[in-house]
């Protein structure tokens, strides 16, 4: 998939492709919203990262422009350091298909992008199976056979976001950034410290009905990793 | 007292005091003059009559005999010509004053001109009167007409007054009500004033310029938030970008590892912090506009959802008590909601394992709304109660923990919203906070169509 990465800042534009080609998108990059322009209209992409504080235009304009032209098809996530208010509620309404505020977390990007592209593609994964549970992700349930398993909701995105990262070492940080949000909580070293509590609560629930397999595995001093599946090994 | 009824009442008791005085000089004034056009008359009168003793002679006139014989004019014998020979000597200046004289058998008061006179050598009298009481018909007359016109005066220039007092003040009422409409910091462009006096010219002008000073101010702060914003959270993306990019090596040693999640969680950290203070900021600034119509009990529900697993993990109790429907109108959604997380996460966080937590409430007579949300964890201090909404206030050093920011944002957010908010606390009771929410301004506002905040 081809990513443009709209962003002024080169350090930040040089994280960000590093990150993707190790995720198998091909990154192509933009500094100003005229190069983005010329880029967009020249090539296809199927992702546009855009920085809403480019030097020489407003992001939202830039925008405005694509969706109101037409000019591409792709995706747009909204990267924003500005945290103005309107941002988000304008980048959305502009035409935009998700909207990030900086500093995030690369894999929480991943994660959103992936779940772009899924309802891009009409994919409506419903279910996702862990063994012999079951998450069901409209009713937000989890169910192991025919019985329901009571899960809070917190412990359920944890265990939601394991499974869509499963295979990988996933830090406390990224964990709590995506159950917590940036939420303007101050109380952030409670909220990554919580979330060993949730593990081990949603560790006591999957052990009752299947005990003896560590499904939460601890990477000692940096976080999580859900067990990778036996029979198809994550990618 | 409006300066409109100050006016009035001024102008109302000046013209009292105008009416009071004119009633007090007005009989004398009118007594005075009467008289005097009486005493004029009196003066016509007697030279016709020396015209008409020069013409006809002075036998016509005197007495016949010595029965004293007097001439009257008319039938009611109002006034009377008296002609007398005098002794010798009789002589002087004509006098006028008010005499008592003899009338159908009693006696009557007359206004009398007496006049010395010879003729043919011989003194004579001449008397000439007018009765006091035809005189004060006349005059009684007169001060009714005058009790009357000043009656007339007076009302028809208060209630003129009234008119131009209320059409000179309009201008005053059109600025407040200008004034009224400027709320935050994006102001209505407002049409110019239209009056005449210069003075509301003046104040409407600086008031203006007041407001634009005021708007320039805001928009500088704004821009300032922004900047920051850019400026300190662009580095730290870049670094939190980093050490995400480094965890992912493979090859990373283990203390390394162990390392960059450290400065990781720094880095979080600070990030919090940073979007807390421009969270403030922001608030403060008047960059969250107030649009929605929120139930609170749904708001508090949420956040209690939100804190399901702390208040289980703690093994506290939440009581609901809350009576009637509160509703915040104009409202900010999302900042109530990161309002009433702060202070519920404190009363988990500030609790006792297995403590309570109660949420009560009650509408007020005056249409407030009383909310109390009260904890039964250790309590704070007296002497730390009233900093305990300032920015980085610690209530117990010792342990190094402290409401940090949470409290200042929760103090932001409710004078944005005209909450009330006080905070008691003692080992007895625990610690609860008290907000007071105002009378929603019914009509305006829709249920929480709010997108809420990432």
């Amino acid at each position: 998939m081809n990513v443009l990465i709209v962003e002024d800042d080169r350090g930040l534009a040089r994280e960000l492709g590093l990150f993707l080609h190790q995720e198998r998108y091909q990154c192509d990059f933009a500094r100003t919203g005229r190069e983005a322009s010329e880029k967009l209209f020249v090539n296809d992409y199927d992702f546009v990262l855009l920085d809403l504080g480019l030097p020489d235009q407003d992001g939202l304009q830039l925008l405005a422009q694509v969706r109101r032209e037409r000019q591409s098809p792709a995706s747009i996530i909204i990267l924003s350091a500005r945290g103005s208010v309107d941002d988000r509620i304008n980048g959305l309404d502009l035409g935009a298909d998700d909207y990030l505020p900086k500093p995030y977390s690369l894999l929480e990007l991943l994660s959103r992008m992936q779940a772009v592209t899924r309802r891009k593609h009409g994919v409506r994964q419903d279910a996702l199976a862990l063994g012999g549970f079951t998450l069901n992700l409209s009713e937000r349930t989890l169910r192991y056979g025919s019985t329901a398993l009571d899960l809070t909701r917190k412990e359920f995105d944890l265990l939601h976001y394991l499974l869509l990262h499963r295979g990988k070492v996933l830090t406390r940080q990224q964990l709590s950034e995506h159950i917590w949000g940036s939420s303007a909580s101050e109380s952030t070293d409670h909220d990554s410290n919580f979330i060993d509590v949730h593990v081990k609560n949603v560790r006591k629930k999957l052990a009752q009905h299947e005990p003896g397999v560590e499904w939460i595995e601890t990477v000692r001093g940096v976080g999580y990793r859900l067990k990778a599946d036996a029979t198809s090994p994550a990618a | 007292m409006t300066l409109r009824q100050k006016l009035i009442l001024l102008s109302t008791v000046s013209k009292g005091l105008m009416a009071a005085v004119l009633l007090l000089v007005l009989p004398w004034a009118v007594q005075t003059l009467v008289l005097r056009h009486t005493d004029a008359t009196l003066r016509t009168e007697l030279r016709q009559v020396q015209a008409r003793i020069q013409e006809v002679g002075i036998e016509e006139f005197l007495p016949q005999g010595n029965r004293p014989r007097r001439t009257h004019y008319d039938l009611l014998q109002d006034e009377f010509i008296d002609l007398q020979a005098a002794a010798t000597g009789a002589r002087g200046r004509d006098t006028i004053g008010t005499f008592a004289r003899p009338r159908q058998g009693g006696l009557v008061d007359f206004r009398v001109l007496r006049h010395h006179t010879q003729f043919r050598g011989r003194p004579y009298t001449v008397e000439i009167g007018k009765s006091i009481a035809s005189i004060e018909e006349v005059y009684d007359l007169l001060r009714r007409l005058a009790a009357y016109a000043l009656v007339f005066a007076v009302l028809t220039t208060l209630l003129f007054e009234l008119g131009v007092i209320s059409y000179l003040l309009r201008p005053f009422d059109y600025i407040v009500e200008r004034l009224r409409a400027v709320q935050g910091p994006t102001l209505p462009e407002l049409p110019p004033l239209h009056t005449s006096t210069s003075d509301f010219q003046y104040l409407d002008g600086s008031i203006q310029q007041m407001l634009a000073k005021l708007q320039s101010v805001f928009d500088h702060e704004r821009q300032f938030i922004a900047n920051t914003s850019h400026e300190l959270l662009t580095p730290i993306s870049i670094l939190q970008s980093r050490f995400e990019n480094m965890l992912r090596a493979e090859t990373l040693p283990e203390d390394a590892e162990l390392q960059l999640v450290t400065s990781q969680k720094t880095l979080q950290r600070m990030t919090a912090t940073l979007r807390t203070l421009l969270l403030i900021s922001r608030v403060e600034n008047n960059q969250f506009a107030r649009q929605e119509r929120v139930l609170v009990r749904e708001v508090l529900a949420e956040v209690a959802a939100e804190l399901e697993d702390r208040i289980g993990e703690e093994e506290l109790t939440v009581h609901w008590e809350m009576a009637g429907e509160p509703v915040l109108d104009p409202a900010n959604r999302t900042l109530l909601f990161t309002l009433f997380f702060n202070l519920l996460s404190n009363a988990v966080k500030y609790n006792q394992p297995g403590g309570r937590i109660d949420l009560r409430g009650h509408g007020e007579p005056d249409g407030t709304y009383r909310l109390t949300i009260r904890n039964t964890g250790r309590p704070i201090p007296a002497e730390h109660l009233p900093q305990v909404f300032d920015r980085y206030s610690r209530f117990d050093e010792a342990a190094a923990e402290g409401y940090g920011l949470g409290l200042a944002v929760v103090r932001s957010v409710t004078q944005l919203h005209g909450i009330a908010i006080a905070v008691t606390s003692d080992a007895a009771r625990g610690t609860e906070f008290v907000l007071r929410l105002p009378e929603p301004v019914s009509g305006a506002g829709r249920v929480g169509a709010a997108k809420a905040m990432g």
